[in-house]
């Protein structure tokens, strides 16, 4: 078969951040490497300083790397960056006379958007994310449809050539058209979208029922419009990234990563761009999704502790958790998604003390200036700053560059602005703030398996990110997990993800059918669903390269009727009236399973509300998994664990990668490439012929 | 306190005082109110839970008080705690599992609609305190559906009442008292859903609440729990001393009892001295034979749905932030209403209007406070008209549905900058309402239109957020609609510093083949039918300062984006386009702003003289009690003195700088609406020389403006606020 095969040759993954780009590099006999360089303002030449860079570490010459090169993953925040820049293009939104303010009117969530926490409860700092689109650029036009697809206003042509004038006036590069009720009926979008495409010949165009097939106008037009503004963006980024990577004499297609997990040819993204806003994260999550399938667990959590931000993905049954809905640059987007829970907290999260309670995050010191620890004007503590007071960090390995951390400088912050307001000394207000920090961590575990009916103790956690590595053992503690497992590539998962997904296309489509209980579902019902199912897996399958040998999944979502949220339950591709019965059964039971045993209210009726098709194309893993090195001892520093005024004496180690069947005993710390590993008093690590680190806490 | 309950409450002795474990106790205590929040949504059907967020969920002391909230329904912040001193002070025998309902308004509920529960946390045999959870039902039985009508005359006619009653019982479910709850409401699969969501939202508090006790021991968990609202109560106070003391005197009006076309005042005069309030309401019309009232409850809930947002910034919200605050007023008014009184539609009612009042009081003292000066805000979405619908669906399903999308009005302006459009009340910190599609799906709506409504947002140098408006009608052979709101005839989101008010609401009917009408303020309920249509404009938010001060360029941009319309710009804003419309004509607008300053002063514009400009930045040596009021110590005399930035000095001795200004009637702009209620005048106070506009006063006719400012000017001299003479 002609998937993307890596065994034949090397492959890469690279994933861009807001500060390094990553780049994970697996050579044909399985052995793999990771390594960082400073993410650049054009992105581009930060992603080919990173080859060049990799080229270097296992000593070819770039070219040579690259014309051996048969898988290229490539993730990038480089939407999310020009969305949230205003550095996306010009664009116009076409919508149905009378609902022209969908952006401006934003629900009314618009206004609260980006604030958590205490800055809720501050009004004075509501309003502060403009619409995706401003008024100005906004044209009505008449038409309207109703819910059940039944034109009540005809298309006005003239109306469209007034709206498309106006368009042209304003000089936009891109046009969004969200009409109601497009999903159910697109006749209108699509008559406009001719005539777009006759008048304003060259202009990027995106359709809502499209870009984002789902019922709910505000989200739609919200991902339309971000659809419509970086496709632009994304085109000319990709064009660039192509031409870059071919005159290093690469010849491999380049494989974006999505929202959805998996990658996708670069060509399929150049027209939904928004389909790959959140790729980075999902790309840890199907990292892990992998590791988990060649562990034989699964049940597995990601945690990926970068910056900024605590990233956590749930694989229940082998499946990623999916979601449909983002929040975006302030804005709803209907994206499916691999459903990341996140907080704002992580290596660069401020500290601080307000209203007599100590928080973390969501304010960061980001890159610039950093945690004080890093010299560079920083003057408010961060986590970073607390585990160089503890011991975790050593001052002198831990920055990239050569930097050498500053360690008096932290002790300094914290005491000034922790210590002081609570009573504590320097390194007691250092484990405080690392205690908070893990269990802001251990909320979010909990809200994503014990609120959702998983047990934790039934997951393997896999810890990633610079920071999930020295953090994961705390957070096992608190959430109650026996221990974790850290891959050698834990510094940089989303580009292991990259380079390693499977090829994965999603499609889905609206199908609204309420259904009583009394009655049950009919045969149109079921027939409903059944057409909606063979468009969606029709249009999964034609976006992949070889659709001959891809296989699908499909689910349906579902809920009682009234709530808010639905459950994606599977089923079969061509459902009769028995199945579509089954398929309700099987809601209730999931249901029951997420809310506890008689939450459900099955009087109250059912709504069967869209239906999804994912096709995959699996990637070929390389024949071996490579050799490992035995752990260098370096030798012991104090660290804190749990009495500030007693550290432990701990050792520590260094690797690359770990060779399988060595053991050591906690307390211990493991520097691997960009992080570290901290194994507690009474915990211990082992090693597998996969090269990861099994830490056990108890 | 006495607790009259048979369990033993947690023993504060042994809690740790260890502030690391105290910290993640802390922080585990507002996760577990948000794991709260995510239950009842999620299980939930309704909308007014789902897709807006009408809703509370909270954990609470032994004794009542509430020491966390999700940022939900500021107004509902007291009755779960008023239903717990209920249970305490009652003798309820009560055992670990036990789950209690109620509703009842003169109990805690603001009306019948809340329904409340909650659940003793009993953890090991001793009290460790309360989880309680609330919900606005669309329907909970009574005369007519909603269960609110502007035909009832008793409370016994608006829905069930229901005091307190144990609806699980040591972990049972009484399927009994459920039944009879259920067959009460018109909508028992919708209220049948809410109530297994608030039980499995008390059912999470209750294990979380227990895990976290097994761990860190019950006396740290209660003894963490007070120090929070002990926290956040000295916030709250050493913010208050920041404040100038003095007395503030508000007044909002809301209009048609259901029955007859009264007005009824709310009258507030707040008393602020060192670190307390008191509101006194006294001076509030005496209860009405309609629905419009509100209980005692439901004057707390008004009261602390403005205090929490208004002075609660940056703080921890719990019960420490009320404890500063007394109340007054003698039972019998429209805000201390008592039996028979119906008291259906408190909530957007009475309760919604004290609100304006105890918002509008408490942001003069902000506003005369150097460091708070630049938050403080207009009055926002006085109003929230309601349209309920009721009748079959398409499947012939009995529906009904409350409508959320009135909380689209406009927020108030801000000091600093302009208010939000469609931002909704303060009394929602996360607004939110449900998509269009959303609606028609769910329900047989069918919208011709939902927009923001230019013009809206009332004037001034900060501009009022826009209110939103919707054309809707039906998708069914025939529904019934309920309409009703206040503030049809009366602005209630009113300006600050010479800001004018928001635009009025305004409802229109237009029948198949027939010229829209004005339907007023409560037409109450009717048919509708697809070939009809229903339009409502919501409130816009008040304006800040002379409308005349504001930058010509802000207002072209209003133009430009379509949210003040050029007449009204000219109008109101003294701005006049050059000939292509693109530009501000300085020259001409220069004079028409003089033209109307000279207008307010009943002289020719050669008279006036030119105003000092007015900015963001507050002066660093006298208080700003208004864009173009300053108190200020004059060096000769020793005197305080309200004067103009002009020089011109309004008061000496007092802040009632009133009596040195010019007072002219002043008759809003057709953006604000032209159906003043009857009994209603409008006074604006000018600058004598320059004519700039210093306050604009809603007042009854006949009735005399009053002092809305007497400020302690011994607190001045005390704190030494004010930074000395003005020169």
């Amino acid at each position: 078969m002609t998937t993307p095969s890596t065994a034949s040759g090397w492959a890469i993954g690279t994933d861009v951040g807001g500060t390094f780009t990553d780049l994970w590099l697996r050579s044909p006999e399985g052995e793999s490497w990771v390594c960082k360089s400073p993410t650049t303002s054009d992105v581009v030449t930060g992603v080919i300083d990173a080859v060049h860079l990799a080229a270097g570490t296992v000593g070819l010459d770039t070219g040579e790397l690259c014309s051996r090169v048969t898988r290229f993953g490539h993730g990038t925040t480089v939407g999310l960056n020009a969305l949230l820049t205003g550095r996306s293009a010009r664009t116009g939104l076409i919508t149905t006379a009378g609902f022209g303010d969908v952006l401006e009117i934003g629900r009314l969530r618009r206004g609260t958007a980006g604030l958590q926490g205490l800055d809720l409860g501050d009004y004075h700092l509501r309003g502060q994310v403009p619409p995706l689109v401003p008024r100005t650029q906004v044209v009505e036009i008449t038409e309207r449809v109703d819910a059940d697809g039944v034109v009540r206003t005809p298309l006005d042509e003239g109306s469209v050539l007034d709206a498309i004038g106006r368009l042209r006036e304003i000089g936009v590069e891109a046009v969004a058209v969200c009409l109601l009720w497009a999903t159910e009926n697109p006749a209108h979008e699509l008559a406009v979208a001719r005539l777009v495409e006759e008048k304003l010949p060259g202009v990027f165009l995106s359709l809502s029922h499209e870009i984002a097939p789902s019922v709910g106008e505000y989200a739609r037009a919200s991902t339309t419009v971000a659809n419509a503004a970086l496709g632009p963006v994304q085109g000319r980024y990709l064009t660039l990234l192509e031409e870059r990577l071919a005159a290093l004499g690469m010849t491999a297609p380049i494989m974006m990563t999505t929202s959805a997990g998996g990658v996708v040819p670069a060509r399929t993204v150049t027209e939904r761009p928004v389909s790959n806003l959140l790729s980075g994260p999902a790309s840890c999550v199907v990292a892990g999704q992998k590791l988990g399938a060649e562990l034989g667990t699964p049940h597995v959590l990601t945690m990926d502790v970068g910056g900024t931000s605590f990233d956590v993905g749930v694989i229940a049954g082998g499946v990623a958790l999916m979601s449909d809905e983002v929040t975006f640059g302030g804005a709803d987007m209907r994206v499916p998604s691999i459903d990341i829970a996140s907080i704002g907290a992580g290596g660069g999260s401020i500290a601080a003390v307000e209203g007599g309670a100590l928080g973390v995050g969501p304010r960061s010191a980001g890159a610039e200036p950093g945690p004080v620890c890093y010299g560079k004007g920083g003057t408010e503590p961060t986590t970073t700053d607390a585990d160089l007071v503890l011991g975790v960090l050593d001052p002198e390995q831990f920055g990239s560059g050569g930097i050498v951390l500053d360690r008096e400088a932290a002790r300094r912050a914290i005491t000034d602005r922790v210590g002081a307001p609570l009573g504590l000394n320097a390194v007691e207000a250092a484990r405080a703030i690392r205690v908070v920090f893990d269990n802001a961590m251990a909320d979010l575990l909990r809200a994503v398996t014990i609120e959702r009916g998983h047990d934790p103790r039934e997951f393997t956690l896999v810890a990633g990110g610079g920071s999930g590595p020295s953090h994961a053992w705390a957070l096992c503690r608190e959430a109650g997990l026996a221990g974790f497992v850290v891959p050698p590539t834990a510094t940089a998962q989303s580009a292991f993800g990259a380079g390693t997904s499977d090829l994965r296309t999603t499609a889905s489509r609206t199908c609204y059918r309420r259904v009583l209980a009394e009655v049950g579902p009919s045969d149109q019902d079921a027939r409903v669903v059944a057409d909606a199912l063979d468009d969606t897996r029709a249009r999964a399958l034609a976006a992949l390269p070889d659709p001959g040998v891809g296989t699908v999944t499909h689910t349906a979502s579902i809920r009682y009727f009234g709530q808010a949220h639905h459950v994606d339950v599977t089923v079969a591709a061509a459902p009769d009236k028995d199945a579509a019965a089954e398929l309700l059964l099987c809601f209730e039971k999931e249901y029951e399973q997420l809310w506890g045993k008689e939450s459900g209210f099955r009087e109250a009726g059912f709504e069967i509300l869209s239906v999804r098709s994912v096709a995959a194309l699996p990637a070929a893993d390389a024949d071996g998994h490579g050799t490992g090195e035995p752990f260098t001892r370096l030798g012991t520093r104090p660290v804190v664990f749990d009495d500030a005024d007693r550290p432990d004496e701990t050792a520590v180690y260094t690797v690359r990668r770990p060779a399988a069947g060595q053991e050591i005993a906690g307390p211990a710390l493991v520097q691997l490439p960009g992080c570290v590993v901290v194994i507690p008093p009474r915990g211990v690590a082992t090693t597998d012929a996969l090269g990861l680190i099994h830490v056990k806490v108890n | 306190m006495t607790v009259a309950i048979d369990v033993a409450p947690v023993s504060p002795d042994g809690a740790s005082t260890d502030q690391v474990i105290r910290q993640v106790v802390r922080s585990r205590l507002v996760a577990i109110t948000d794991q709260m929040r995510l239950a009842l949504q999620s299980v939930s059907g309704s909308p007014t839970v789902t897709e807006a967020s009408d809703f509370f969920t909270g954990i609470y002391l032994p004794d009542g008080a509430f020491v966390t909230m999700g940022h939900q329904v500021t107004f509902e912040a007291p009755p779960v705690g008023s239903l717990i001193r209920h249970l305490l002070s009652n003798g309820t025998k009560l055992k670990d599992g036990d789950r209690i309902i109620g509703n009842d308004p003169f109990i805690g509920a603001l009306h019948q609609n809340d329904v409340q529960m909650c659940a003793p946390l009993i953890v090991d045999g001793e009290l460790l305190g309360w989880a309680g959870v609330m919900a606005h039902e669309t329907d909970i039985g009574g005369m007519d559906f909603a269960s609110w009508s502007p035909k009832a005359t008793e409370v016994w006619q608006e829905g069930l009442r229901i005091p307190a009653v144990k609806l699980v019982d040591g972990g049972e479910l009484r399927e009994d008292v459920l039944e009879m709850i259920l067959t009460a409401s018109r909508l028992p699969d919708q209220v049948g859903l809410d109530i297994r969501a608030f039980i499995a939202t008390l059912n999470v508090a209750a294990e979380r609440l227990t895990d976290l006790s097994h761990r860190y021991g019950k006396s740290t968990v209660l003894s963490v729990m007070h120090t929070m609202v002990d926290d956040a109560e000295a916030l709250v106070r050493a913010r208050l001393r920041e404040l100038p003391d003095g007395v503030v005197h508000t007044r909002d009006f809301l209009e048609h009892d259901g029955k007859q076309n009264l007005l009824f005042v709310i009258d507030c005069v707040l008393t602020k001295r060192g670190d307390s309030l008191h509101f006194d309401f006294s001076g509030s019309s005496p209860q009405a034979n309609g629905f419009v009232n509100s209980s005692r409850a439901g004057l707390a809930g008004g009261v602390a749905g403005a205090v929490i947002p208004t002075l609660g910034f940056g703080i921890p919200w719990n019960e420490g932030l009320l404890r500063p605050v007394e109340i007054s007023a003698p039972d019998g008014l429209v805000c201390t209403a008592v039996p028979p009184a119906p008291v259906g539609s408190a909530t957007v009612e009475a309760v919604w209007t004290v609100s304006n009042v105890v918002s509008a009081a408490l942001n003069r003292l902000l506003l005369a406070s150097p460091k708070y000066a630049h938050r403080a805000q207009a009055v926002s979405s006085g109003t929230m008209a309601t349209f309920n619908l009721s009748g079959r669906d398409r499947h012939g399903k009995v529906f009904g549905l409350h409508l959320m999308d009135p909380l689209a009005g406009g927020f108030g302006a801000f000091a600093d900058h302009d208010g939000q459009n469609a931002a909704g009340p303060i009394n929602a910190p996360c607004p939110s309402i449900a998509d269009v599609e959303v609606n028609e799906q769910k329900t047989p709506l069918f919208y011709h239109y939902r927009r923001l409504a230019p013009g809206t947002g009332g004037a001034g140098r900060r501009r009022g957020g826009l209110g939103a408006e919707v054309g809707i009608t039906v998708s069914v052979p025939q529904a019934e609609a309920l309409v009703m709101t206040h503030g049809a005839e009366v602005p209630n989101s009113v300006g600050l510093g010479g800001g004018l008010p928001g635009a009025m609401v305004s409802q229109r009917f237009r029948a198949a083949g027939e010229q829209p009408r004005d339907l007023g303020p409560k037409p109450g309920s009717f048919p509708i039918t697809p070939a009809d249509l229903f339009e409502v404009t919501w409130q816009g938010g008040g304006g800040i300062g002379d409308p005349l001060d504001r930058d010509p360029a802000d207002v072209l941009d209003d133009i430009r984006y379509g949210l003040v319309t050029e007449v009204e710009a000219r109008e109101s804003y003294g701005v006049v386009l050059a000939g292509d419309g693109g530009s501000v004509d300085a020259t001409a607008t220069a004079a028409a702003r003089r033209e109307r300053r000279a207008a307010r002063l009943g002289v020719e514009p050669v008279a006036v003289m030119d105003p000092v400009a007015v900015t963001d930045a507050v002066p660093s040596d006298a208080v700003r009690l208004g864009d173009r009021l300053l108190l200020v110590k004059d060096a000769a005399t020793g005197r305080f003195q309200v004067r103009t930035p002009e020089g011109v000095v309004l008061s000496s001795g007092s802040t009632k700088w009133r009596e040195g200004a010019h007072r002219f009637a002043l008759t809003l702009p057709p953006s604000v609406g032209t159906a003043l209620h009857s009994d209603l005048a409008v006074t604006g106070w000018a600058c004598p020389s320059t004519g700039a506009l210093l306050a604009v006063d809603v007042h009854l006719s006949g009735h005399e403006p009053f002092h809305d400012l007497e400020l302690d000017l011994a607190s001045f001299e005390r704190t030494g606020t004010t930074a000395g003479d003005h020169r």
